[in-house]
């Protein structure tokens, strides 16, 4: 098999959300000499890309991009433990996210989580349910490009206006974006928020545009 | 004077069936705890507490709404299921009260291996105070102001509960796992409805939140799978009619009623008038509950005559020829102006009378 043929069976698998075929085939570029970066950015990313584009043409779902999600990690954490990543990728920097104060759902946080550690940013993932002093503490411990809040119920929306205002007046520099189907442009305008986005992977586009 | 009830009632029903005694376009609110808490300034342990004061509580707080509708707001398949499934098999842990708003489940902690949905024990609703409450209050509305309470259930909004994000994984790499899930969680939706008939008496209609209704979520297939065939086996059993309830952002509600028989739909998605128009021309017989009117839009961030003009434009396009019900979609939440809530049945009032007066 060559180079070429190794990386679009792993971009494949990245799609179908294969992870245990993705890892297989990541060792396999590792002992073909395939660079790092090649991996990533011709198999890995390119996958996560086609997966999403098959996801805006109503071809993929939910189910599909949580698979993908879990493909890429698995074949980062191999390139993880195979190479000194860090030293051949620089990180596109770190987020920090969370599903604010009194709202405990994290299906759209959990994929853009996933997708985005794929797509080699740091991220910190405070989980959900998580008040706006713990945003603020990891902020400022952390200095993270972008703060991400998200959330599902109406009643969140006062709970991120309150979570971006204490980090406004803590003078916490980092973009903002707020995730979750409730929210709109007025929402979003209220909140204090750089952008919002109504799913996981309008979340992933535009976080990627924000930073 | 008090409030006429048995006028609301005809009212929701008559509406519903398709009925032309119809006086004017109804007002359906879902006034939640958050409401109720707001309303009568007690906390949810308090309403919980006592079949008799969540009843009183109930009722003022719809009355002071100027609702056409009532309902018991933890006698639905959400979190009342999730602690009723939690006390079953002792993980108490993933529950999370608050003051003034309903519990919460931390999702996908009580079924988080599959172990857990192997042994997952299905609730005995006679045990369980919260719904042996909910429903004797159900039973105490009936009996106080004569309006007949619709049962609301669930299966998929129960499965994101117990499994979380897992249930989605489990779409595609462990099928037989999720439906097995699915299963227990039906034979729960039907003891509900044993108890419900014993405590409370025949429901005039199943109220289903089908949640999995959702492009957003998964593929109309798959909540057909993981949903929809468990609902047809409902209505095999349950022999009233059935609405579907769908607050999501990309609801399947065309695609739905050609394989489910529901006799009315309610959402506020999409927020495109004219999608509810011809949703109407093509489906004559459902009911229309809600339509474009959002918690999250106008009611939360306009004002009175924002609300006013959205509730013109429902009723104007939507009412004639009835089987309209006026709803904003979904719960209220505990930030929305009560004077925005007032101006659905100010405006019902102006525009809602039959016959419409379309100028």
């Amino acid at each position: 098999m060559t180079a070429n043929e190794s990386l679009e069976k792993l971009k494949q698998a990245i799609i179908q959300g294969d992870s245990q075929k993705a890892i297989l085939l990541v060792k396999e570029s590792n002992e073909m000499g395939i660079q790092v970066k090649e991996i990533l950015n011709r198999a890995i990313l390119k996958g996560a890309e086609e997966a999403g584009k098959l996801y805006e043409e109503g071809e993929y779902f939910l189910p599909d991009l949580l698979m993908t999600g879990d493909a890429i990690n698995a074949a980062t954490e191999i390139l993880k433990s195979s190479f000194d990543l860090k030293s051949e990728i620089e990180t596109k920097g770190t987020i920090l996210i969370g599903t604010v104060e009194g709202d405990i759902h994290d299906l759209g946080k959990s994929l853009v989580v996933s997708l985005l550690k794929g797509q080699g940013f740091d991220v910190v993932d405070l989980g959900s349910d998580v008040p706006p002093e713990e945003f603020l503490r990891n902020a400022k411990e952390i200095n993270p490009k972008l703060i991400g809040l998200s959330g599902l119920m109406t009643m969140s929306i006062s709970k991120m206006i309150e979570t971006v205002n204490l980090l406004k007046s803590e003078n916490i520099q980092s973009r903002i974006i707020v995730g979750g189907g409730i929210l709109s442009k007025e929402s979003c305008e209220m909140i204090g928020a750089d952008d919002f986005a109504k799913d996981g992977w309008e979340g992933i586009k535009k976080i990627n545009k924000l930073i | 004077m008090g409030k006429d009830w048995a006028a609301s009632v005809n009212r929701i029903f008559r509406t519903i069936s398709g009925s032309k005694r119809v006086d004017k376009v109804p007002f359906l609110a879902f006034a939640g705890e958050q409401m109720i808490c707001r309303v009568t300034g007690k906390t949810v342990k308090e309403l919980y507490s006592s079949p008799k004061v969540y009843t009183n509580a109930i009722i003022s707080t719809f009355e002071f709404l100027n609702t056409d509708s009532i309902n018991v707001p933890s006698a639905y398949a959400g979190p009342t299921e999730a602690l009723a499934f939690a006390e079953a098999n002792n993980k108490l842990d993933a529950i999370k009260w608050f003051d003034y708003k309903p519990l919460m489940c931390k999702q996908g902690v009580i079924c988080k291996t599959e172990e857990d949905i192997d042994k997952l024990e299905i609730p005995d609703h006679s045990k369980n105070n919260l719904w042996k409450n909910s429903l004797l209050t159900a039973k105490m509305i009936n009996e106080k102001i004569k309006f007949p309470q619709v049962i609301s259930l669930s299966i998929w909004s129960v499965v994101q509960e117990l499994r979380g994000i897992d249930a989605y994984k489990d779409m595609r790499r462990n099928p037989d796992l999720l439906l097995k899930l699915c299963e227990k969680i039906y034979q729960s939706q039907m003891d509900i409805y044993e108890n419900w008939l014993e405590i409370v008496g025949m429901p005039p209609n199943v109220f289903i939140a089908g949640y999995s209704f959702n492009r957003h979520m998964m593929s109309f297939q798959d909540s057909m799978r993981y949903e929809g065939q468990f609902i047809k086996r409902m209505m095999n059993k349950i022999k009233v009619p059935f609405m579907l309830h769908n607050c999501g952002t990309s609801p399947y509600f065309t695609e739905v009623v050609k394989e489910i028989d529901f006799i009315a739909v309610n959402g506020s998605h999409p927020l495109d008038i004219e999608y509810w128009i011809d949703f109407k021309k093509k489906h004559p017989k459902i009911a229309i509950i809600g339509a474009n009117i959002d918690v999250s839009r106008e009611m939360l961030w306009g004002s009175p005559s924002d609300v006013e003009k959205k509730v013109k434009e429902n009723i104007l396009n939507l009412a004639p020829g009835g089987r309209y019900i006026c709803c904003p979609v979904c719960s209220l939440p505990w930030g929305v102006s009560i004077p925005n809530i007032l101006a659905i049945p100010k405006a019902i009032e102006k525009y809602g009378n039959y016959p419409i007066k379309m100028n």
